[in-house]
């Protein structure tokens, strides 16, 4: 559904930018309360719960065995998807899987495949036979704006999680899945003329672009992704870049104390 | 219902393996008001399930095709996390979860007052994040919480519980084991306040002595269950957020 | 059992809940009779004025009556007729002959496009929930400037107090015009710095109104910084 966006709503947005003040009362770079919580679905080998505002994003990992691609049969495997349902909100409707969805998917599935925080090996049970896929699965339950960031939160949480149910497939012992590293995504919206970050859903109704940044743990970028319409310059990719990094920190700083409790 | 006999649901003592009694619930919480994006809804943990809901409207019904011109029409979406199961479940509809929305969304209209809204629909959106058995009436539970947390008109709250059939004895509230290996199973939907039933099903073998002692405990819990989405409701608002 | 007079417990009940016996007493909206007993069919704090028992909604759909001062959005454009969303289930027809312009047919768009905010007057209401509105009024108009806020329409008549008195004292201390419409979209004017002073304080009128004496509210608000430091 395509929605209807009041031309008062753009000029408001477009006056408060110019003494870059936010609807909210945020300021330009400021995120968000955001809560996270690991561990909290039974069933999944490894699940995270993460609100953002008033956005709230479920992840959810499973593991099944499968045989490896011929051209690398030492290696197992990992997809992450994303689920944009009805429940997500009045814009959100039943179908098949919409442009919007596969791309938040694939998004949170580069940053997290580039960072190379999955062994691939590791997932090797036999070589050219049997190998784990691992599959993230994320679930968008209300989307009151910024729901990359949730979700990248979630799945990288989820995954960090993880336990591999070796027991139930007869492959071994049960163990914890290794991760090496935290891979985190930053997402700017242009509001007003000017980028913000986390931008609210009424900020995304009356904004423009966007620009998703994932970066690893030594500050490297490992997805990048420019949706909607809208053009920016390197300059302002220059700055949003420098607001990402702190962010990240920010971020993975949570993950790890969630992780240390 | 899976295969009879050979696995052992009852203790020597009489219990259930997981130490409950036969008439007694697994653990039930209800949360109102759980998804801001929503104009109403509830998250119910029974047991280990784990179900979400979340309510919109009424709106105008789209397409035009499923519009009513004396009453509303509700859209209900019963569906499965991937995750939600020890196997994981590829996203999208199948023939299980589009029987169970359809006979959701026939009991739900039962207690909904549906003809204040002509050409209307409320759509009904239930999310099961984890499943150990008896989801449809998790979701129907957090159905109700959802919809009145939105504001709609209902005769009643409507209550989801089952009973079923273990090692030829007549059990409340099947979990894993008991469903996977029980002899029937047997999921209604209570309007509390009228005692009448505006969901049911039922699969495996029951004589009609074991079918009205599964309905007792039925109407049993379907009381205590009530009592903790009535609590729920009046934790969210009589802190004085309304 | 409810209180139901000002200032006393209101008492919050659950769809299906009985309320009490019948006799002799009406149902309102939010109650209907069953045998003797009353029984609540929304959630709500339950009411009791004049010997009618009623619900008062804690949450609430937008339902149009003629007459109401409506907020809308021009949603799409006809040769001869505009459709507004109003906030309620179904969008709101406003036809050429109504609207405050001489429009020639076809040139509908060149006075108010999709996105356009406008203050509307609900002209009537069928049985099929079919809306008309209209523009022709006093101060009745397409918005040009400002901002729009919502606030739970069941907070509407919160807001505006008896005779509008807390809506004009909003107005006079923000330095804002507001106008407030049924449909729980509330339109404010002024410089930025008083649109979000009005912003905060119309949210906290809403969600606190009930429970926090409205005076004290107010005077708290008046404390705050309208950003002239």
């Amino acid at each position: 559904m395509v929605e209807l966006v009041p031309t008062l709503l753009r000029q408001e947005l477009a006056r408060l930018a110019e003494t870059n003040e936010r609807l909210d009362g945020r300021s330009q770079w400021e995120g968000r309360a955001i809560t996270l919580e690991t561990d909290c679905l039974y069933n999944a080998e490894g699940s995270a719960k993460v609100t953002i505002g008033g956005t709230v994003v479920y992840a959810g990992v499973k593991f099944e065995l499968r045989t490896p691609w011929p051209d690398r049969p030492t290696q197992g495997s990992l997809m992450c998807g994303a689920e944009l349902r009805p429940v997500a909100g009045r814009k959100y409707e039943p179908g098949p899987p919409s442009p919007q969805s596969i791309e938040l998917g694939r998004v949170v599935d580069r940053g997290i495949r580039e960072s190379g925080c999955i062994d691939m090996d590791q997932l090797c049970i036999v070589p050219g036979e049997k190998v784990w896929g691992v599959m993230i699965d994320i679930h968008v339950l209300s989307d009151q704006g910024n729901i990359f960031d949730a979700c990248g939160l979630a799945a990288i949480a989820a995954l960090r999680t993880a336990v591999v149910p070796a027991e139930r497939f007869d492959v071994g012992e049960d163990h914890k899945l290794s991760v090496n590293g935290t891979p985190i995504m930053a997402s700017f919206t242009r509001v007003g003329g000017r980028y913000v970050l986390d931008a609210s859903e009424e900020e995304e109704l009356g904004g423009d672009e966007r620009i998703h940044i994932t970066l690893g743990d030594e500050g490297h970028l490992h997805s990048l992704q420019k949706g909607l319409k809208g053009v920016f310059t390197p300059a302002e990719f220059a700055e949003i870049f420098d607001v990402a990094q702190s962010r990240c920190v920010e971020l993975r700083k949570l993950v790890a104390e969630q992780e240390a409790n | 219902m899976g295969g009879y006999g050979d696995v052992q649901l009852l203790r020597d003592d009489g219990k259930r393996l997981d130490g409950r009694a036969l008439d007694e619930l697994r653990p039930v919480t209800v949360e109102a008001g759980v998804l801001p994006a929503a104009d109403g809804s509830a998250r119910v943990t029974h047991g280990l399930n784990v179900a979400v809901v979340a309510v919109y409207g009424p709106m105008e019904a789209h397409p035009r095709k499923i519009q009513r011109q004396d009453r509303a029409v509700i859209d209900v979406r019963y569906n499965m996390a991937p995750f939600s199961t020890s196997d994981r479940i590829r996203p999208g509809f199948n023939r299980r979860s589009r029987e169970i929305s359809k006979v959701t969304a026939d009991a739900l209209e039962s207690v909904v007052l549906v003809e204040r809204f002509p050409r209307s629909k409320i759509r009904v959106e239930i999310e099961i994040l984890a499943a150990e058995a008896g989801t449809r009436c998790v979701g129907i539970t957090a159905a109700a919480v959802a919809l009145a947390d939105a504001g709609i008109p209902m005769r009643d709250l409507i209550v989801g519980v089952a009973s079923g059939k273990i090692e030829d004895t007549v059990v409340l509230d099947l979990d894993k084991a008991e469903d996977n290996y029980g002899q029937a199973d047997l999921p209604v939907g209570i309007l509390p306040n009228t005692g009448e039933i505006a969901f049911l099903q039922m699969d495996g073998d029951l004589s009609p002595e074991e079918f009205d002692l599964a309905m007792e405990y039925n109407f049993k819990a379907a009381g205590e269950i009530h009592q903790i989405m009535v609590e729920a409701l009046q934790r969210r608002y009589e802190g004085g957020e309304a | 059992m409810s209180q139901g007079q000002d200032g006393a417990e209101q008492r919050l009940v659950t769809p299906g809940m009985a309320v009490g016996p019948s006799t002799g007493k009406r149902a309102g909206s939010g109650v209907i009779a069953q045998n003797d007993a009353f029984i609540a069919t929304r959630l709500g704090w339950l009411q009791e004025l004049n010997n009618t028992v009623s619900v008062n909604p804690i949450n609430a759909t937008y339902m149009p009556r003629s007459g109401d001062l409506v907020v809308g959005v021009v949603a799409e454009v006809r040769n001869n007729l505009w459709f507004l969303n109003i906030n309620g289930a179904f969008q709101g027809l406003l036809p050429m002959s109504l609207a405050p312009w001489k429009v020639e047919f076809g040139a509908a768009r060149m006075h108010m496009d999709v996105g356009d905010v406008v203050l509307a007057r609900v002209q009537e209401v069928d049985e099929c929930h079919n809306v008309v509105l209209t523009m022709k009024g006093v101060g009745l108009r397409k918005l040009n400037q400002g901002a729009v806020l919502n606030v739970p329409v069941q907070h509407v008549e919160r807001l505006r107090g008896p005779n509008n008195e807390r809506l004009q004292q909003l107005r006079d201390m923000s330095d804002c015009r507001i106008m407030v419409g049924e449909n729980g979209r509330v339109w404010v004017d002024g410089d930025n710095n008083a649109i979000a002073w009005s912003r905060n304080a119309i949210q906290r009128v809403a969600s606190e109104g009930h429970k926090t004496n409205f005076d004290a509210l107010m005077a708290e608000l008046n404390t705050m910084n309208k950003g002239d430091a």
